[in-house]
């Protein structure tokens, strides 16, 4: 159903948008921005109420100069399943949200 | 008895996939400080190991395993996760591994067909 992946971007980019939009990294605020963003996004993708389980992971990391590497890999249905990546930035940090649908 | 031997395969065993990933990250960076150019390859390398292995449990799920490799350089990074699942059967298990010079964070999501 790749109709549906423009629109978990959408949903993802409006989520961190929400949550973290004008904020500078902060550690002690971070933990409950990191939940914000994904109970957000998977708030909305429920509402869409189309038959699949999802799983959303949010990754905010500050702007030090470290080097950051992600990966992902998945065993499921080609046909039906699929996923989708945003990376947002700010001046202060990098927020990476990957979305996974898989179908019932 | 055989309901029990049932439930186990189709159930999220974390204790296992645990080991599993743990296995994983020490085979592909065991004993290797960060460099740049090869992280892409770790990484990589980390998930198909781990699916690799998941797969040959020969259970009836379908899996998605992540890995996150930082370099450790003072700068802060948070992960949260969030699942719209089958709470009876479906699970995830994460893993956090570390050296002297990088994280590496693996988690594992296994949903029952």
């Amino acid at each position: 159903d790749i109709s549906a992946l423009s629109g978990d971007a959408g949903v993802a980019n409006i989520s961190v948008d929400a949550a973290i939009g004008g904020s500078t990294y902060q550690h002690s605020r971070v933990n409950q921005w990191s939940s914000s963003v994904v109970e957000n996004c998977l708030g909305q993708l429920t509402k869409l109420g189309k038959p699949f389980k999802y799983i959303v992971t949010c990754i905010i990391m500050q702007k030090n100069g470290a080097g950051l590497q992600t990966a992902t890999s998945c065993f499921w249905d080609n046909t039906t399943d699929g996923s989708c990546t945003v990376r947002w930035e700010n001046k202060s940090m990098y927020c990476i949200v990957s979305v996974f649908g898989l179908a019932i």
